[in-house]
């Protein structure tokens, strides 16, 4: 091209403060207009290490290497049965809760193995937390359902602020603010997502995991949990499960890409590209990402 | 636990719709070349109209424009209307991007066509000097080699065209270059008026060369992710 797109070198300061400050204006103004594209100056909060996962026999995940960087969302997609769900619930160690799972490789959180002897797999979730697929709240009010797990980890502070500043962050207060006591059930199905935000939030936990957070919501209710996400990215590392490729480009820094291989009719998934968003929804490294994102398969 | 393995396969139906896809970006493809070949036949035609000076030709350039601009906005409704409804993504994202920009190069060119013709008629045919006629002869056929290339890179979505584009182009550069001097030293027996339009026709040569190189450059973008000489 006869005009070259601005670089990094052209950014970068030359003699003279004021240049200087110049380039730091229009790196932040990039970054604002950009939304903050993902740079390596977050650290690596959770690394995943060739991790394979087996249910009895069955090899259900091959090798996964992934560093995590603190607040940034990061993206799984993937075919169905690839083994996002699967390496999503690794990362708590919620697949303890399943008798046949077994983790092998290392995942390491602020650099202490989540799989090491001393570790408290209650003590995991609390810092890691989970939202699902379908909202799940209790049956019970609203504010019960923030207060139980503060609870129950024995929370000493003032419950109400903590009800409303967990509410407050996953943007539903003004919403329920008035009815605190009705039962969760009343809600609409974005609402009560939010309430499952708000009550993993609750227990300050630093990363969130969301699977298929917004599959069950209508196309408002869905932009609403992204823009929620969005905001929470600014305390929160956020892991989340998708099978809609737009939301995973809409509203993540990297995304790892898995697929599935059969051998003799067993199904062993892989990580096949993990990058950041951007470069994989526009130059994809590998061409079975590619295919897939495209929606054209081999 | 929720167990997820029985869950709806997403997958399949992704496949079929994609074939009506395929076959929509493959006629924006076809219809590039297409276009680019009415451009480049016209481009042709004017600068053997202007370099032969043959004045009765001229409004057959300017009428040939015409067809271009209609296709030109009827090609740029086609490519916005799959960029909003198919969210396409990496290669047929950078291919759909790439053609609207593609779409203005060919389309400046027609008009870089027309203006080449408007200094001819406006100097009621060409003087006489055996030397520039010559030169400007040259650099119409290098300007149409050049942007001949682009037309064949989109045709064959070679990447190695676009990445050899730019050295290809100096000898357009190097001809307009050479008319510009020599059009300069004859200033004063040529007259102002001559010389400025000799002047406009070297640069619109080159334009036209300029834009050639860009397309070619925009095909290696589609089909590798990078322009040339970008690392
Ligand atoms: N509780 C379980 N017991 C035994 N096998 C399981 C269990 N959960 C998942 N699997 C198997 O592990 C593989 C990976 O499943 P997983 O649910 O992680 O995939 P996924 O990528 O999340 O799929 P989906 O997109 O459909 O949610 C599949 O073959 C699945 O059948
Ligand atoms: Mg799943």
């Amino acid at each position: 091209m006869t005009e070259e797109p601005t670089t990094d070198e052209q950014l970068a300061p030359r003699p003279g403060a004021e240049q200087a400050e110049l380039a730091a204006e229009i790196r932040a103004e990039r970054k604002r207009v950009t939304g903050g594209t993902p740079d390596d100056a977050h650290d690596v909060i959770i690394e995943l290490d060739n991790v394979d996962v087996y249910y009895g026999d069955f090899h259900a995940v091959d090798s996964v290497t992934i560093p995590v960087r603190e607040k940034e969302i990061t993206a799984f997609i993937g075919p169905s049965g690839c083994g996002k769900s699967t390496v999503l619930r690794s990362i708590n160690r919620m697949n303890d809760l399943i008798e046949s799972a077994r983790v092998e490789g290392r995942i390491a959180y602020h650099g202490v193995d989540l799989y090491g002897s001393g570790v408290d797999p209650v003590e995991v979730r609390r810092h890691i937390g989970m939202v699902f697929q379908k909202p799940n709240p209790f049956p019970k009010s609203i504010y019960d359902n923030i207060a139980f797990g503060p609870k129950i980890a024995g929370f000493k502070g003032d419950m109400d602020d903590l009800v409303e500043s967990s509410l407050q962050r996953a943007a539903l207060w003004d919403e329920v603010k008035d009815k605190l006591d009705e039962s969760a059930f009343a809600l609409s199905g974005g609402q009560q997502q939010r309430l499952c935000i708000a009550r993993a939030i609750a227990t300050s936990p630093d990363v969130l995991l969301m699977d298929e957070p917004a599959s069950a919501l209508d196309p408002i209710a869905t932009l609403r949990i992204e823009d929620l996400m969005y905001e929470l990215k600014q305390e929160y590392t956020i892991i989340i499960v998708t099978h809609n490729m737009q939301q995973a480009a809409r509203v993540s820094d990297r995304t790892a890409f898995f697929s599935v291989d059969v051998n003799e009719g067993k199904r062993t998934g892989r990580l096949v590209e993990f990058t950041e968003t951007a470069k994989l929804f526009t130059d994809p490294a590998e061409q079975e990402t590619e295919d897939y994102i495209t929606g054209r398969f081999g | 636990m929720v167990d997820t393995h029985d869950l709806p396969q997403h997958n399949n139906i992704q496949t079929d719709l994609r074939h009506h896809y395929d076959d929509e970006l493959e006629e924006i493809r076809t219809e590039l070349v297409e276009f680019g070949t009415m451009v480049l036949t016209n481009v042709r035609h004017a600068g053997e109209v202007v370099t032969e000076s043959i004045l009765d030709q001229i409004d057959d350039v300017r009428q040939a424009d015409k067809p271009i601009n209609a296709r030109y906005k009827a090609l740029e409704t086609k490519v916005f209307e799959i960029l909003a409804l198919q969210q396409p993504v990496a290669r047929d994202l950078r291919f759909l991007v790439a053609s609207t920009r593609i779409l203005y190069e060919l389309e400046r060119s027609g008009d870089l066509a027309v203006n080449l013709v408007k200094q001819l008629d406006r100097l009621d045919g060409l003087p006489s000097d055996q030397q520039i006629r010559s030169m400007l002869a040259q650099l119409s056929q290098s300007a149409a080699k050049t942007f001949a290339l682009g037309v064949e890179a989109i045709a064959t979505m070679d990447p190695e065209i676009g990445i050899g584009a730019e050295a290809a182009d100096e000898e357009t550069d190097d001809l307009t270059a050479d008319l510009y001097r020599l059009v300069t030293e004859r200033q004063e027996s040529l007259g102002l008026e001559t010389s400025v339009a000799l002047f406009r026709m070297g640069r619109f040569f080159e334009r036209i060369a300029d834009h050639g190189v860009n397309i070619a450059e925009d095909i290696t973008f589609v089909a590798t992710g990078a322009f040339p000489n970008e690392d």
